[in-house]
């Protein structure tokens, strides 16, 4: 989940550009394992397939507009594991998602209690690799109160939980939230801490918690400060995502920090296990994933002909040129 | 005064409301206005309430209204605090036919109110919460000001943030505390707050400090207002923090630092303030200000 900060033009203006060349990663494979597809347009699902990534976790979370009754949480929640799991297929992404309630909505009591009743039909459908994105936002009892009852949910079903950390008032929330979790009995390598920052992540790590960060414009990490932060800390149990979303966030920020931790001198090595391979292992401990999964939606190249056939394979969307005035 | 179901003269302000409404719509309006009035007064169920609260802002346009300094007088006479100089007429209008619910019964005039923010869009639920300091029952909006907290839409932020006197009023400290550090993050001008600085208290002030010293590690910029919120409550934990504002390169963060320090009453916090005797003297003659400092 994203958040609304403003910009600051001075901020922005400062910032030096530098070319994104995605060349120095070509070949490279990415999980993003904390994208809300729901927002996102196809052009995002074609540069993601570009620029090398192959499979995704969208959380469930706050659309932006409250919602009102449990029908439309529950047809977010099939939406998730059907309408936007088939449109990721089309582009050769393999879509997983996380089912919760949000830390937002948990504050509107009644609602939270019918879809308290709602989740357990969700959570263990095929593809759904974890609970959440939960945690806190406002730090209210009400959100303390839904999250300790997910948290006992999510033990239950044997699932990851996937903790979002609020923007505001992040060192203490952060660390309550791990509270909370390791209270419940919660083993703590289930639990993947998202949004970390430079004042988070070493109480999360030593604690034994997954350390997600979310490469976020303007409000959350910068990947300059991600390379530092791989620099300082290694790879054990960190992990980057985009949390791209109806915010001004960038979809391609796991492949992008990829190549810029490879011009800035970090192992190809370390680089798979921040942008692909720890996410996996963190969430495969739902026992949903399999990479081998992972090829068989893989993008084909479309001039390419099937058995002399030039049906498109699979339901894949044809490409459009994006370049030529004309559309036909 | 616990069980009136208004804390104010509600009938003043009504007829107050109206006689401003009255300069800036038709004559046409204004009697169609009138008419829905007498209709929300007397019906039963939300049927009238709920069309002349959608079709207000096709009547009146978008235009603001300017109230002059004896009708903001007026006004505030009535309900202290409160002002609607500078609404869009729409809001004014809506104001003045919210006023006309019929609040005998609790639960109806509730659910009444309740159902017009439950169906609003954007522009709708910014004059729901502007309105919040003249609806009947003032405890009963508690949760749904929090709830306009969480709304990410800036003009209803602004609604609630800006010139309003029902937060700072019934808020508990913990939304209140997420309104204070919400307009820090959605960088809104903090001067518009009403009782920002009587409402200061310590966990706020630890949570702003947390969140200086994140901007600080992200190397972003902060908020020089943020520190007002701290000067009371600064002691050798915090001290550091405004030790590093006193000798940023920034003057505008440095006579930020000279402010939090002179309404302070630690003694280390007083010594740093008397390194600078010229700005120390800006601020004793009132020269320099919250108000002003960032002008």
């Amino acid at each position: 989940m994203c958040c609304n900060n403003s910009l600051n033009e001075k901020e922005v203006q400062t910032r030096e550009s530098i070319p994104v060349d995605l060349q120095s990663i070509r070949g490279m494979k990415f999980f993003d394992p904390h994208v809300h597809m729901t927002s996102r347009t196809t052009d995002d699902y074609q540069a993601m397939a570009d620029a090398g990534v192959v499979a995704l976790i969208e959380p469930a979370f706050w659309l932006g507009q409250p919602r009102t009754g449990p029908d439309t949480f529950r047809d977010y929640y099939s939406s998730l594991i059907g309408w936007e799991r088939f449109r990721s297929s089309q582009f050769g992404i393999k879509h997983y998602c996380t089912i919760g309630l949000n830390s937002r909505e948990a504050n509107n009591e009644a609602l939270s209690e019918q879809v308290m009743e709602m989740l357990p039909l969700f959570i263990y459908k095929e593809g759904v690799v974890g609970v959440g994105e939960i945690g806190f936002d406002d730090q209210t009892a009400l959100e303390e109160k839904y999250y300790r009852l997910q948290l006992d949910l999510a033990k239950e079903a044997a699932l990851p939980v996937q903790v979002h950390t609020p923007h505001r008032d992040k060192k203490k929330g952060t660390q309550r939230s791990m509270d909370i979790a390791l209270e419940h009995g919660l083993d703590p390598y289930m639990v993947i801490i998202d949004h970390n920052n430079e004042e988070t992540v070493k109480d999360v790590l030593d604690r034994g918690f997954w350390a997600a960060f979310t490469i976020y414009p303007f409000t959350k990490m910068g990947n300059e400060r991600m390379v530092e932060i791989v620099k300082q800390y290694g790879t054990e149990r960190i992990m980057i995502n985009s949390a791209a979303d109806w915010g001004i966030s960038d979809p391609l920020a796991v492949p992008k920090t990829a190549a810029l931790m490879k011009q800035r001198g970090i192992s190809d090595a370390d680089i798979q296990l921040v942008t692909y391979q720890n996410a996996i292992t963190a969430f495969a401990q739902s026992g949903q994933i399999d990479e081998k999964d992972f090829v068989m939606v893989q993008t084909i190249d479309q001039s390419e002909r099937f058995e002399g056939n030039t049906v498109l394979r699979g339901g894949q969307q044809p490409r459009i040129d994006t370049s030529s005035i004309i559309i036909s | 005064m616990k069980n009136q179901i208004y804390l104010y003269d509600v009938r003043a302000l009504s007829e107050l409301l109206s006689t401003f409404i009255r300069q800036y719509v038709t004559v046409e309006n204004y009697s169609w206005l009138e008419e829905k009035a007498a209709l929300v007064a007397s019906e039963n169920n939300a049927a009238q309430l709920n069309l002349s609260f959608a079709a207000i802002s096709r009547k009146t346009g978008r235009a603001d209204t300017r109230l002059n300094a004896d009708q903001k007088k007026q006004v505030s006479v009535i309900l202290p605090g409160f002002s609607v100089d500078g609404w869009p007429l729409h809001r004014l209008c809506r104001t003045w036919i919210l006023l006309q619910v019929n609040p005998g019964d609790q639960d109806n005039y509730c659910n009444k109110i309740g159902g017009l923010f439950k169906n609003a869009e954007m522009n709708e639920l910014a004059d729901l919460y502007a309105a919040l300091p003249v609806f009947a029952y003032p405890g009963m909006w508690v949760n749904r000001c929090a709830e306009g907290i969480r709304s990410n839409i800036g003009i209803v932020l602004e609604a609630i943030m800006y010139d309003n006197p029902y937060p700072a009023e019934f808020l508990d400290e913990a939304s209140w505390n997420q309104l204070v550090l919400k307009a820090f993050f959605t960088d809104k001008d903090v001067n518009r707050i009403i009782g920002l600085d009587n409402r200061a208290n310590p966990k706020l002030a630890s949570t702003l400090i947390d969140y200086a010293h994140e901007r600080w590690a992200a190397k972003r910029q902060v908020n020089n207002q943020l520190w007002r919120l701290v000067a009371k409550f600064i002691d050798a934990t915090n001290f550091p923090a405004i030790q590093k504002i006193a000798a940023s390169e920034d003057l505008t963060t440095r006579k930020a630092a000279a402010l939090t320090c002179s309404q302070s009453e630690y003694a280390p916090a007083r010594n740093l303030l008397d390194k600078v005797p010229d700005l120390r003297n800006d601020i004793i003659e009132n020269k320099l200000n919250w108000l002003n400092l960032n002008s």
